[in-house]
């Protein structure tokens, strides 16, 4: 099928938030969700459309591999966006979230678009997780913030395709080096290749240096004192 | 069992319970009608296959009869079927994730049994799928990952049948090791991760045997090919435009090396060893190491030294196997020992000829992996005939050597034959037998030559037969070494690649080279895969190990790269040279002690020595040098070099550049304009500064210009009797606000609050440093201040960030005016004063006279009340008794002037002689005094530095006081401990005349003595000067001890008992105590007489009552700096 774009994500979280529901809830929807029957999958693939192209989302689960280095830095490497999930009915699975993140950081590339997702909203009696704090959480490191079940499918499309929608802005922006499918992203077969939409120049190095996407509007600094311009680096 | 009915299925149009068994035959019944693939029943077979997931998964939890069914009517052979009519991408798609779903999802180990037990997963593994669909490949990849995700002990025997040797799972899956899509390969290396972590002899002997060398040595292969990639993208680099492309392929290769480590560390020893051996001899050797020697002969692939010894600094980051990572450091560190004299030369044949063969040659394997895999299939035993394995090698070289002292022969027979069906096999014997001539050979026979060639290979080749030859090598090497170390010339030995390595460290042109080789030296040193002997041997830097010796060499060359950094058109980077600092001290630190030469140390303050004076150069009186300095300062300390990091960043694989606009880190790279080369020299200053320190064993005492544990903090309580207080209203950016009393002390500003306890004494509920301060007036209302204080931030170029932000609204104008000057004062005294500790810190002259040099002269002449008079004292006192001096000097050191201030701001407050001060106030006297006098033992000549140091703020003058000294009366205790451990006489080497000259100018006793010792580089320059001030002095003393009478008694009284307590013992001439009797009214009034100056920074009483001293204070001022004025210059 012809995609204007393929964006490769991955999913992270602890074990057992329910990362593969997710992926499965949101790639095939034939696969209703019912009572005591829960199930997953690592990996799915599905069509979206935005801003009336359309975009293939491949997304791959990480679970069961992060006792290998190599792996998990291959994986965050090559994804445009990341799922980060947690539960909310377990707390543990949201306090490790900063470790998760940590490694996430480091080891993707830094436009990396990633979204936070508090899982099994449809528990809420079992809540341990105020949603307020999923949201400070995310508002303090920069994600995107939602609250789903897959049970319910509630909010499950919303939370890719929101991502898919920051993606697609970067790429508009020209933050990302879209000829470059190590960043987890592929201009389809027929597509058109639109180098033209990356904006040339200093911003391709820029972008690989560590700065966000908030920073690249602040990049240059002109240093009155001196009229030198002076770059802005995020700590590496 | 129609019970839930929730969904319907594929169109049958009736309702069931779609989780039920008889849901499942239905199911059955549907495929049985189906079994060929059409246009019209595609649909219906998709969706009857997703249901069978749906209840297999709900059977296997809930009820395992589904599973029985599912067995029984063997289900998976409709799968199969389906699979087999080519019936299309949807239908392929469908039925692969529905088995990636179901081995996802089964949770028993029963019902996984179930599904593996009748091979017909196997057989899916197998099915020729269409690859080429992107779809199709993820699935497919997913799937068998899935899968090898449930593989252990038991299951693996559903995949391995050692039988037929036939392992599907594995093999299928290596043969997508290289494909193009990442996520693929990510996922053919989890499988082969998943499989190795299986503890399995007979499937682990299988994949040894028949899949190892091929998959190994095309793994090699692929990754050898990034690598040329990699460096054929930094030799045709034009201006960085390489760099995304090359930071991508660092990536890869690093993602390459974690792999490695990964199947290393899973430590299955037989497969490590065939790795290890390809690694070793078909990449790390052949291409990494070879590329250190000779470049320009590129018979064989090559590759740019500099990307050699930055992979190689990868690998020995990365990888820390033992077999692995000693033999080739062994390589590098050692090259050849003596048996292979020509070792060098044994490489230049090796190039020379054509063939360019060898078992270590970075060539392509024979044939793809997909038809080594084929082959070593049908062919079967056939083929492990041909091909002796690992396996088979071992033994035979184990006999031989058993046999005797020809085992050396035995290795390279063993690996020539194993080598055999390498294209390059043949090549090799020629290549050997020439090597062979070149040296002696061992013996006649060609086999025996080439065992002389080989043998030099064969300790490269340790991995094949571990303890054996490494026993020989190491017998060799510590004889060979104790000669070495006996004569202290292995330089001397053939040790090309280790030649290479050192000489690269030159710094003349640039230090592109030089940082590669530092990072490699320094991964090598912190490798735990390489044993300590071999580093010890050659003296390397080994961390944390006592020592007696280092390599003279190596830091040598290091010391002169530090060398090159001083210099002001140095091409060192800053990351090379705190490199080079942390090798320098890995080698000559042992445990607490420091085990450098003289003669080193000598270099190395000669390195120090230039950095000062390069800094020397930039230093300005503007503003933002003090902000950079610190800048710098904090930046160095919070972020140390991370090599690790540093060798991920491709940007340092391209040629150095001095523009910020690639986006290269700044310590990455040259400067560019005079403020990265200011920023620059402070750096360097810093580093060096800090590592002749600590070779030194001296602590710093200077650094950071201002230590957080001087500073007042929150919820401070001190002592404010007779302290200028402004109540003000302090109303915060969010709308906050609070009563509070502004104080104003040396480096803050502070808002206290009453203490409730204690009359006088006040909590503080925020301190700010005064020099990131802004003040500025409210539009609207004259009574009000805005005032902002930035964090300091170690990035200088981030947003500041406020600390304080908030309106002051004083009680009228006038408090609010002096509030405003006071802080405006405040701020540009706090970075004066430390403008002027850089400069004693550099050993720059702070003297008013020397005051345009410096951009001071402003300081000096417009406002003489710039600099607190705390300072004064100090500095009068000096020139009286030298010894006595010291001592005082000693403590006053500690924190520029805090201590002395204390004591003056008692006077100020209440001007009229008062005879005894608030007994607060007394109370706070005492510790001054408790300060001085718990320091009169610490004297030592080097208490001149220190001395140096506050001389400067004495002469801009000691107004600032007027609010600095209010607050300080808790500081002053702390800022004793501060100053406690001196400079060494070294660091401040130019201090040391300061003594001499400051006696000779003002006071009368002429301390021959320092004189002899220590004459100043440029006195008779400076004499004139000196002697024409300390004529005028005397008379203008005469007049000061009147003014002071008024205002200081008690306080002078203290002091003399002080001064004498350290005069006594030291044996002072009469003269000495009454100069100094002089010199100390004078220096009382001084600070009155400021105050009176400036008035609005005292209330308007006190200067009334001050203004007849007025006259005389100024004059004795004028005289203070005029005195001053010689001390500086010999500083410099």
């Amino acid at each position: 099928m012809a995609y204007a774009y393929l964006f490769k994500y991955i999913i992270i979280g602890d074990t057992g938030v329910g990362k593969s529901c997710l992926l499965l809830q949101f790639t095939d929807k034939r696969f209703q969700p019912v009572h005591d029957l829960t199930i997953g999958v690592e990996f799915g693939a599905r069509m979206i459309t935005i801003d009336g192209k359309q975009i293939k989302l491949q997304i791959w689960d990480t679970a069961g591999q992060e006792s290998f280095r190599s792996i998990t830095r291959s994986y965050y490497r090559g994804a445009a966006g990341a799922l980060l999930v947690y539960d909310i009915t377990r707390r543990d699975t949201f306090n490790h979230l900063t470790t998760w993140l940590e490694d996430a950081r480091q080891h993707s590339n830094s436009n990396m678009v990633i979204m936070l997702i508090g899982n099994k909203s449809d528990l809420e009696s079992r809540r341990e997780v105020k949603k307020e704090e999923g949201e400070a959480f995310a508002r303090e490191h920069g994600l995107i913030f939602m609250e789903t079940s897959a049970k319910t499918a509630s909010n499950v499309e919303e939370a890719f395709i929101n991502t898919a929608k920051e993606i697609y802005e970067k790429i508009q922006e020209g933050v990302f080096d879209i000829n470059n499918e190590a960043n987890g992203i592929k201009i389809g077969p027929n597509h058109p290749t639109t180098a033209s939409t990356l904006t040339a120049g200093i911003q391709t190095p820029l972008t690989r240096s560590g700065i966000d996407k908030n920073e690249v509007t602040t990049l240059l600094d002109l240093d009155e004192d001196h009229g030198v311009v002076i770059f802005k680096f995020a700590a590496i | 069992m129609f019970g839930r009915s929730r969904s319907w299925v594929g169109g049958q149009g009736k309702t069931k319970n779609i989780h039920s068994l008889d849901h499942l035959k239905y199911m059955y019944h549907v495929l049985t009608k189906n079994t060929t693939v059409t246009d019209h029943n595609r649909n219906l077979l998709v969706e009857t296959i997703r249901s069978i997931t749906e209840i297999l998964i709900w059977g296997d939890q809930n009820d395992s009869s589904v599973f029985d069914f599912f067995l029984e009517k063997n289900m998976f052979a409709f799968f199969l079927n389906i699979l087999r009519q080519k019936s299309g991408r949807y239908v392929c798609v469908q039925l692969l994730q529905t088995l990636n779903i179901l081995f996802e999802n089964i949770s028993h180990e029963t019902s996984l049994y179930y599904l593996l037990s009748n091979n017909h997963v196997n057989s899916i593994i197998v099915h020729k799928f269409d690859f080429s669909d992107e779809e199709i490949m993820a699935y497919y990849i997913s799937f068998l990952k899935t899968l090898s995700l449930k593989l252990n002990n038991h299951t693996v025997h559903f995949f391995y049948n050692e039988h037929t040797n036939d392992f599907a799972l594995y093999t299928e899956a290596i043969k997508f090791f290289n494909h193009p899509e990442s996520m693929v390969r990510i996922a053919v290396r989890t499988i082969t991760l998943n499989v190795y972590k299986v503890d399995n002899q007979h499937m682990l002997h299988y994949i040894r045997d028949k899949t190892a060398v091929p998959y190994f040595s095309n793994l090699v292969w692929f990754i050898g090919s990034h690598v040329i990639e990699l460096d054929k993208c930094v030799q045709t680099d034009e201006e960085h435009k390489n760099r995304g492309k090359l930071s991508d392929l660092v990536a890869e290769h690093l993602d390459h090396l974690h792999y490695l480590n990964d199947i290393l560390i899973i430590n299955c020893e037989f497969l490590n060893d065939v790795l290890t051996d390809h690694l070793l001899n078909r990449l790390f050797l052949p291409l990494y190491v070879y590329s250190l020697v000779s470049p320009e002969m590129s018979d064989d692939r090559r590759i740019n030294p500099q990307v050699s010894l930055y992979l190689l600094s990868q690998v020995f980051l990365i990888i820390h196997y033992q077999p692995m990572v000693h033999t080739l450091a062994d390589v590098i560190l050692n090259g050849d020992l003596s048996v292979f004299t020509p070792h060098t030369d044994t490489h230049s044949t090796h190039k020379n000829t054509a063939s360019a063969g060898g078992v270590r040659r970075f060539t392509k394997p024979p044939e793809s992996l997909e038809r080594s895999l084929e082959l070593s299939r049908h062919r079967g035993r056939k083929r492990t005939q041909k091909r002796p394995n690992y396996k088979n090698l071992g033994e035979e070289e184990d006999d031989e050597r058993a046999g005797g002292g020809g085992g050396s022969g035995g290795g390279g027979g063993g690996e020539e034959g194993w080598d055999d069906d390498s294209r390059g096999g043949e090549r090799e014997g020629g290549r050997e037998r020439e090597k062979g001539k070149g040296t002696e050979g061992v013996g006649g026979s060609s086999k025996g030559s080439r065992a002389s060639g080989e043998t030099a290979e064969e300790i490269e080749m340790v991995v094949m037969e571990k303890c054996k030859v490494s026993e020989l090598t190491e017998q060799n090497i510590t004889d060979e070494e104790k000669t070495a170390a006996a004569t202290r010339t292995h330089i001397q030995r053939s040790r090309p690649f280790l030649d290479m390595v050192y000489s690269a460290l030159d710094c003349t042109d640039d230090d592109y080279h030089a940082l590669f080789v530092l990072c490699l030296l320094y991964a090598v040193s912190h490798s735990k895969g390489i044993n300590r002997d071999l580093l010890e041997r050659l003296q390397l830097p080994v961390p944390d190990q006592e020592r007696t010796s280092y390599s003279l060499v190596l830091v040598e060359r290091l010391i002169r790269i530090m060398n090159q950094a001083a210099q002001p058109d140095g091409k060192v980077r800053l990351a090379t040279l705190e490199l080079s600092c942390l090798l320098l001290k890995q080698s000559v630190l042992s445990g607490n002690d420091c085990i450098i030469k003289d003669v080193h140390l000598a270099c190395l303050e000669g390195a120090r020595e230039e950095s000062l004076h390069l800094l020397r150069r930039f230093y300005k009186g503007e503003e933002i040098f003090l902000d950079m300095f610190e800048d710098e300062y904090r930046s160095m300390t919070s972020k140390p070099l991370n090599v690790e990091y540093l060798m991920m960043d491709a940007s340092i694989l391209l040629p150095p550049t001095g523009t910020p606009l690639t986006g290269i880190d700044f310590v990455k790279r040259l400067p560019c304009g005079d403020v990265e080369k200011t920023r620059r020299a402070i750096r360097v200053f810093f580093m060096l500064r800090s590592l002749s320190l600590q070779l030194q064993g001296e602590p710093e005492t200077q650094l950071p210009l201002t230590r957080p544990e001087d500073l007042i903090k929150t919820d401070d309580v001190l002592d404010l009797n007779n302290s200028d207080l402004i109540a003000c209203m302090v109303v915060s950016k969010d709308g906050g606000q609070a009563q509070r009393f502004l104080a104003v002390d040396v480096y803050q500003m502070s808002l206290v609050e009453p203490e409730t306890k204690r009359l006088g004494w006040g909590v503080v509920k925020f301190a700010g440093l005064l020099q990131d301060m802004q003040v500025s007036g409210v539009e609207d209302d004259s009574r009000a201040l805005n005032i902002v204080i930035h964090k300091p931030s170690s990035n200088p170029h981030a947003k500041p960030l406020p600390i304080l932000q908030a309106n002051f609204i004083f009680a009228d104008h006038i408090r609010c005016i002096i509030a405003k000057q006071r802080l405006a004062k405040g701020r540009i005294q706090a970075r004066r004063m430390k403008m002027q500790r850089i400069a004693a810190l550099l050993d720059l002259p702070v003297q008013p006279s020397a005051s345009e040099v410096l951009g001071f002269s402003q300081t000096a002449n417009a406002s003489p009340s710039a600099l607190p008079f705390r300072f004064y004292e100090q500095s009068r006192r000096a020139p009286n008794d030298p010894t006595a001096n010291r001592s005082v000097f000693a403590s006053v050191d500690k924190v520029p002037g805090f201590a002395v201030a204390h004591c003056v701001s008692q006077h100020s407050p209440s001007p009229l002689s008062s005879p005894s001060p608030p007994s607060s106030g007394s109370g706070s006297t005492e510790r001054c005094d408790s300060v001085t006098a718990s320091t009169v033992s610490a004297q030592s000549p080097t208490d001149n530095g220190t001395f140096l140091e506050h001389t400067p703020p004495s002469s801009s003058g000691g107004e600032g006081e007027g609010g600095g000294g209010d607050v300080t009366s808790v500081s002053s205790t702390s800022s004793a401990h501060f100053a406690a451990p001196t400079l060494a006489p070294s660091l401040t080497p130019a201090s040391q005349p300061t003594i001499s000259l400051l006696t000779d100018s003002t006071a009368d006793t002429l301390s021959v003595e320092s004189l002899t010792l220590l004459p100043p580089s440029d006195m008779p320059h400076l004499h004139p000067i000196a002697s024409l001030i300390s004529a005028t002095l005397p008379l203008q003393r005469l007049d000061a001890p009147i003014a002071e009478e008024e205002e200081g008694n008690d306080e002078e009284d203290r002091r003399e008992e002080e001064e004498e307590e350290e005069g006594s013992p030291l044996d002072e001439t009469e003269t000495d105590a009454t100069v100094k009797e002089e010199t100390m009214t004078t220096e009382l009034v001084t600070p009155t007489d400021e105050a009176a100056e400036e008035p609005l920074e005292v209330n308007t009483d006190q200067t009334s009552a001050i203004e007849g001293d007025e006259g005389t204070a100024a004059e004795t001022e004028d005289t203070e700096r005029h005195t001053e004025t010689p001390e500086s210059p010999e500083l410099d």
